[in-house]
């Protein structure tokens, strides 16, 4: 650029020149009466002597009726004038200027105008002030801005309840809204949600099959929130769909890992780990047929013995892999015998240095309960759960299902 | 909690590229897995090993970090093994069945050399 403008010389200069003389040109009257602010003289006692097409534009008056006949502060609201006669005008009168303060003018039509106010006091050459001078901003931009802030940030306040509600509401449709009655069961649920936020990775479901069979299933999807919703009702529809046309839980599980697999193979891997089967009266127990994916074992507890697991060997995660290996396990519940399947937040419980629980000590918090309920299995672990307070983390879904002893009356 | 930061880093051998991996592998750090592990330059009949010793904890967003490894190797004919996999995320890995999708040996070294 300096190279560019030393070749040119002189002429370059006076190329340059009729325009910015013409800049220059400009009077600085014109400039006082139209600057992009209001210019604003008064007396000492506040009497407008000077003021702007600017501002009187803004304020939609004639000179006439403003200068030598209103004073600053009848420009102002009256909560302005208030502030400025309590406040800004004594400051102004200490400090010799003052700066940046907000006030609404109000115009001749009534309508009020945000403004940041900035005033100086001029000085004679004795020292004695002699008028105020004072700039005025228009400030509705800024206004707009904070308004748009307070705006935000109430939609933001909003949108968190709405999504609250979506998540529960979400999670609503991945359960069971009440369990079903099955004759000669006792059947009892529970769900905890971690978050309010976010929709959990569990569900859990009974329903009816042909023939007096009920199925049943409970489960937990990697991850949480939207996708993982998402994922949670392919899960549960696909589970009840394969249940209706083939019972057998080794083929419903395969169903489920095809249809999970197929979906979320590549980069975005989703599974679940789940436990399906299905149970039937037999005599004055029930027969359960189970099968697990990658699920932990459920507690079977016998009306007279300590709890134990069930163990469902070999059953792998569902959906994480084009084939994954299933195996059933059969089990016939007596009367006071009571079964119970549970989310532990799949591996973050058993995997984490910190103490949460381990299925050991749900075995052993169970022990002595028999021969128990199925609601009080589900009402003993709760308590369990409510005892490690802000430690659950996960959420958490339990499914009990029981035969009652005869008679009614149990523990 | 345990205050071990978490790290992945990876480095050449001749059979293929080690990843180690450390600290808590869970929903907040499995994109970092991901992420290194999109990066790799995998060709067929290598071998990635991800080196777990380092672990403290793996929740299932980690789990599911490991087979979206797992099958970016696949899709790109290289095989994949697991190492070094602590105690405490072997017995989830079995409760899963993993092991039969990820080879594991003891140690990043002996899963090289096999």
């Amino acid at each position: 650029m300096c190279e560019a403008g030393d070749q040119a010389g002189p002429g370059h200069r006076e190329s340059a020149g009729p325009a910015f003389s013409a800049l220059l040109e400009d009077s600085a009257e014109d400039l006082y009466e139209h600057a992009p602010c209001g210019y604003l003289s008064t007396l000492l006692d506040g009497t407008i002597a000077k003021i702007n097409a600017t501002l009187l534009g803004w304020l939609g008056r004639e000179r006439d009726e403003v200068v030598g006949r209103l004073r600053f502060a009848d420009l102002l609201t009256v909560g302005g004038r208030i502030y400025h006669e309590t406040h800004f005008a004594p400051l102004l009168r200490m400090q010799g200027e003052l700066g940046g303060v907000a006030f609404e003018l109000k115009a001749a039509d009534g309508t009020r105008l945000p403004v940041l106010v900035t005033s100086t006091v001029k000085t004679g050459t004795d020292g004695q002030a002699q008028l105020i001078r004072t700039t005025i901003f228009d400030a509705r931009d800024r206004r707009a801005y904070e308004q748009e802030l307070l705006r935000a940030r109430e939609e933001a306040e909003r949108e968190r309840d709405r999504v609250q509600r979506l998540a529960r509401t979400l999670q609503q449709t991945l359960l069971p809204p009440a369990l079903p009655e099955v004759p000669g069961l006792e059947v009892a649920a529970y769900y905890h949600p971690a978050s309010a936020d976010e929709v959990g990775g569990d569900f859990y479901d009974l329903f009816p099959l042909t023939g007096g069979r009920w199925g049943f299933f409970l489960g937990d999807v990697s991850g949480k929130g939207a996708a993982a919703a998402v994922v949670t009702s392919l899960a549960r529809y696909t589970l009840r769909a394969a249940a209706v046309s083939d019972p057998d839980p080794v083929t419903v599980l395969d169903r489920l890992n095809t249809v999970l697999h197929h979906e979320y193979r590549g980069a975005d891997p989703r599974y679940c780990t789940v436990v399906h089967g299905h149970i039937e009266r037999r005599d004055d127990g029930a027969a359960v047929t189970l099968a697990t994916g990658g699920h932990p074992p459920p507690l079977l507890i016998r009306a007279d013995g300590s709890p134990r697991f069930l163990d469902a060997p070999g059953g792998q995660l569902v959906g994480a892999f084009a084939h994954a290996r299933f195996t059933t396990v059969d089990v016939l519940l007596e009367p006071g015998d009571t079964l119970l399947l549970y989310t532990d937040g799949l591996t973050e419980a058993r995997a984490h240095g910190r103490v949460r629980y381990s299925e050991e000590q749900l075995q052993a918090h169970l022990t002595g309960l028999a021969p128990a309920t199925a609601s009080a299995v589900v009402g003993a672990v709760t308590d369990l759960l409510a005892g490690f307070g802000d430690g659950v983390e996960d959420d958490t879904a339990l499914l009990a299902l029981g035969i009652p002893l005869p008679g009614g009356d149990r523990t | 909690m345990t205050g071990i930061p978490f790290s992945v880093t990876t480095r050449t051998t001749a059979a293929g590229p080690v990843v180690t991996v450390g600290g808590e592998l869970d929903v907040a750090t499995a994109p970092r897995l991901r992420a290194a592990a999109g990066t790799l330059a995998l060709g067929s009949g290598q071998l990635l090993v991800v080196d777990l010793a380092g672990v403290t904890f793996c929740d299932s967003s980690g789990i599911s970090a490991l087979i979206a490894a797992r099958n970016l190797a696949e899709a790109a004919g290289a095989r994949v093994a697991l190492a070094a996999v602590p105690a405490r995320l072997a017995r989830t890995f079995a409760l899963i069945g993993l092991a039969d999708f990820f080879p594991t040996y003891a140690s990043a070294e002996d899963a090289v050399k096999d």
